[in-house]
Parts: structure tokens; sequence; C-alpha cells
């Protein structure tokens, strides 16, 4: 179970004195084995709660708990996967799929084995010896998806994993996802921008708005699963069209209320 | 799984088969042709400027002269010393230039107050014709082999901390928190990180300052030596031996073209994702 308590974080203006208020007071709990979503417009703050949450950022204010730990740092229960891969070029996949490993101390011959298996996991065993500047988008993110699960995290923090991948690919991405989740049902944060994503992937969907960033919505969605089987099928559902109705009048009213639009 | 990775291969041409010398030229490619053919040119019109008159062989030597000499020097076991002389000055020296410059640019790179401490003294050094502190470095250090190395260290040190801190500098920020993120320590992210991400940086530098110890050898047997290919060449510019000088000139045009040679070829090996040109 991860806690967020009181969470505020202000980023210090290159001249120190101006502060931008990233999130105001936020406090929200998230259960083991759910899928949750940040949804919300650019600036809202929710990839600032999620480096805050993996420990590489220290809120201003208030803390976070995991399983009844405080976050002080991070930590091999969790495991991000980065917008843009974030891979390093002169490492293989599985060199990359490794890298944490070896962070974490773990022997050589370990290592190969599950990166291995990570790497089968997301399809990508036949591209174990390629370099990511061999790879397409989606088999980059692929192994960024590997790298993370190799670790054997009980939460999986996503940072707009998807945001930069072609409409295709990233759809494609979501099915395999739901696969990769309906096997072991990991404790999932996910940022996004997209409305249908969040709908389609999540158990709950929390809206964030802007200035200062804070939880706007949490909404339950009660699709059933597994939802990769007949995706159509789900997307067009009545009660689908309607969650992604109600979130989209919830984010134009954000958004002209912040008059932007 | 329909993605697959961007490689391709060139499509088969159909058609005729090109003639014996097209088909070489096109083996070749264009330009290594014009590459060979621009020296060839080069050679053959310098000889014949020199075998007509055009030329006096006194002053400009000539290619054939040149390699007669070569061949003789090497014949006789003349040439050996000398190059050993300066392969023992260059060696030392670039090797404590790489040994120092590249912890210090990495140090330099990751920390704002290293950097304050040290900028103002890599940039005096930079901006100075480092050539000045050589009667310093006699003075200091005596006409032996330890005053030619200082110069050597001095010109090609500041190049690999300079190439090495923007090596630093230029790296990802996004791997280093991902690799933070992974439970990463200072060192980890330095080791892991940091310096492959460098490498193709502290490898440019490294080919700069092969080009800058080679100067610096040459200058500092100007001065005070009895071996060595500066010696050498001064030697026989004094005596009208241009030729002799010519020898001098190509083993170190020689040498440096082989090490940057090989530093690429590092490179391609340890960077294959970027190529850098050094300059």
């Amino acid at each position: 179970m991860i806690e967020i308590r009181n969470v505020s974080h202000g980023y210090a203006g290159s001249d120190g004195n101006y502060v931008f208020q990233a999130l105001a007071n936020v406090s929200l709990t998230v259960a083991a084995g759910t899928f949750v979503s940040f949804l919300g417009p650019s600036g809202c703050g929710k990839t600032t709660l999620l480096r805050i949450a993996d420990g590489l950022l220290a809120p201003s204010e208030g803390e976070v708990w995991i399983d009844g730990k405080r976050v002080t740092g991070p930590a091999p229960d969790r495991a991000m996967v980065f917008q843009e891969f974030n891979l390093l070029p002169w490492r293989t996949a599985r060199g990359n799929v490794e890298f944490p490993l070896e962070m974490q101390g773990v022997g050589r011959a370990q290592r190969a084995e599950r990166a291995s298996r990570a790497l089968s996991r997301v399809g990508l065993e036949g591209f174990a010896a390629f370099y990511p500047h061999q790879l397409s988008g989606g088999m980059k993110q692929r192994v960024g998806l590997a790298r993370a699960l190799g670790v054997g995290p009980s939460y999986l923090f996503m940072d707009e994993p998807f945001g930069a991948l072609d409409p295709q690919i990233r759809e494609m991405m979501q099915i395999e996802l739901m696969k990769l989740w309906d096997n072991d049902r990991k404790t999932v944060i996910f940022v996004t921008h997209s409305v249908d994503e969040a709908v389609f992937l999540s158990d709950r969907v929390v809206m964030f708005g802007t200035s200062p960033g804070r939880v706007v919505a949490d909404l339950a969605i009660d699709l059933p699963r597994p939802r990769w089987e007949d995706d159509e099928a789900i997307k067009t559902s009545a009660k689908f069209i309607q969650y992604r109705n109600d979130i989209w009048r919830l984010l134009k009213q954000q958004l002209s209320g912040m008059g932007t639009v | 799984m329909s993605e697959r990775a961007a490689a391709s291969l060139p499509a088969k041409q159909p058609g005729r088969r090109p003639g014996a010398l097209l088909r070489w030229w096109q083996r070749a490619g264009t330009q290594n042709v014009l590459r060979i053919g621009g020296i060839v040119l080069f050679l053959a019109a310098w000889e014949g400027s020199s075998r007509v008159g055009w030329l006096d062989p006194l002053f400009a030597s000539s290619p054939s002269l040149i390699l007669e000499k070569l061949i003789s020097m090497i014949g006789d076991g003349s040439l050996w010393p000398h190059v050993a002389a300066s392969a023992n000055i260059a060696a030392l020296g670039f090797g404590f230039s790489v040994l120092v410059g590249v912890p210090l640019g990495l140090a330099m790179g990751r920390s704002k107050n290293i950097r304050a401490a040290v900028e103002p003294f890599t940039t005096a050094l930079n901006a100075s014709p480092q050539v000045a502190f050589l009667p310093l470095l006699i003075i200091w250090l005596g006409i032996g082999i330890a005053s030619k190395v200082a110069l050597v260290f001095l010109g090609s040190v500041i190049i690999m901390v300079i190439n090495t801190e923007a090596g630093v500098m230029q790296v990802d920020r996004r791997l280093v928190e991902t690799a933070r993120s992974f439970m990463a320590n200072e060192r980890q992210v330095l080791l892991k990180v940091i310096l492959p991400s460098a490498l193709p940086y502290i490898i440019a530098g490294m080919r700069l300052g092969v080009g800058r110890t080679l100067v610096m050898v040459v200058v500092a047997e100007i001065y005070a030596a009895t071996k060595g290919l500066g010696y050498l060449i001064f030697q026989a510019g004094g005596l009208y031996d241009t030729a002799q000088v010519f020898v001098g000139v190509v083993v170190l045009a020689s040498a440096g073209m082989l090490f940057n040679a090989l530093l690429r070829w590092v490179e391609r090996r340890m960077a294959p994702w970027q190529h850098i040109e050094a300059g």
C-alpha cells in the first residue's frame, strides 16, 4: 500500500526567490494490486508526485509511506519506466535489463537468467544483443519495461511510458501491458495525458488540476477484466464511453477554470 | 510483435555487369579513390617538378630522395635511436596527461566547487602558449628527459581536462536519474553512466592530445637534446639536408596518423552509437 500524506512540492526559480508550486497538499492512498492512473494536463505535478513516491525527489512538505516504511530514497521494491525510455546507449537490450541487477549486486549468472526471463516476457528474446539505436521506439520501451520487471518490484511506476510512441504502437503496448499485468497484478501507478488510455488500463483514475497541482477527482473504473482479450468491445461499451465523457467534462472544467481555453 | 529493427540491405542492382575499372571504383568508393588519387597526384607533381628543375632539390628535396634517405637511415640503424628517444618522451608525457587529465576533468564536470577552484588555472594554461614554459621547465627539471616530458604533459593535459569535462557536462541527466532510481550509488553512477557517456569526448580529446604531443616533443627536442626526431630535423635543417628533414617529418606524421586511426577504431568499437569529430 502506498500512502501519500499531505505532500507539497515547490521548485525554486533560477533567481532563488520565485517558487513554482508543483503540488499543494496532496493526500492519496493506493491499495496493493491496483492499477491507478494519474491523469491531468501538463504542469499538474503528476510526474513530480511519481518521482517523490519513487524516492528520486524529496518533497518540500509531507511524506510518502510504502508498506509501512517511509520513502527516503529509491528502493528495490519499486521500479520506474520512463517516457523517453532512458536506455544506456552503450549497452545492449540485455545489458540494459541487467543494469539495475548489477547496481543491486546480483551475481552474473543470476543476472543473465533474470534478464532473459524479463526480455522474453516482453517478447524481445530475439533482440537481447541489439543496441538501443538498432531498435524501434516500441521495442525500446519494451526494454524499459523489461528492465523494470527484471528487478521484481512490487510497485511499478510508469511515467507516460507510451507518450513517445506512434498511436498504433501505443495501443499495442497498452494491450501488452494489460496481459503482463493480469499475470501478477502488481501495484501500478501510470502517469498519462490520455483519457482513453487511463480508462482502458486502470482500476482507478486520479485526476490532477494545475496551479497549484492538486487532486481534483478520483474515479473508480469498473470495467470487466481481462480487458486485452477483446479491447474493441471494451472501448466501444457504453460504460467506457460514459467514463470517458465524465472525465473529459471534468478536464474541460479544469481548463476553462484556468482561463486557457 | 510486428515491429522490426530498422536495418535494411541495399537492393541488388539488376542489369549489365560494369567494367573492371568501374567495379573497382564502386567497391573502393568514390571518396577513397579521390583520397588516394590526390596523394598520388601531389607526389607525382613534386617528383616531376624536382626532376625537370622547376624545384631545387636542395631546398625542396623530392619524394624519391626522401624515400632513399629513409631506407638508408633504417638500414644503417641511425633512425632508430631518434625514434626511440622521441617515443619515450611522447609516451610518458601523453600517458601522464591522460592519467591526470581524465580524473581531473571528471571531478570538474561533477562538482561545481572543484570546477570553481581549478578552472582559473586550466583557462590560463589553455590560453597561454605552453611552449613558453620550456625555459622554466629546463631550469626546474634540467635538460634531461624530465623537462621534455613535462612540456608534453602541459601541452596535452589541458586538452584532456577540457574534453573530459565537456563530456561529463553533456551526460544526459535523465540517464543519471534512471540509474539512481535503480539504486546506483555515486560511484556506480560515475563509473557506469558518466564515464561511458563521456568516453567519446575523452577519445576525441586523446586524438587532439596526440597532435599536441608531437608538436611538444619536437619543440622540446630543439633545445638541449642530442637525440630525438626534433633534434634530427633541426640538425638536418642546419646542414641543408632537406631530405633528412622530411624523413623526420614523415616519421612524425605517420606516427600521428597511426595513433589517430587507432583511436578512431577504439571509438567506433566502444561508442558505436555516436561519432564525434575531434576539433
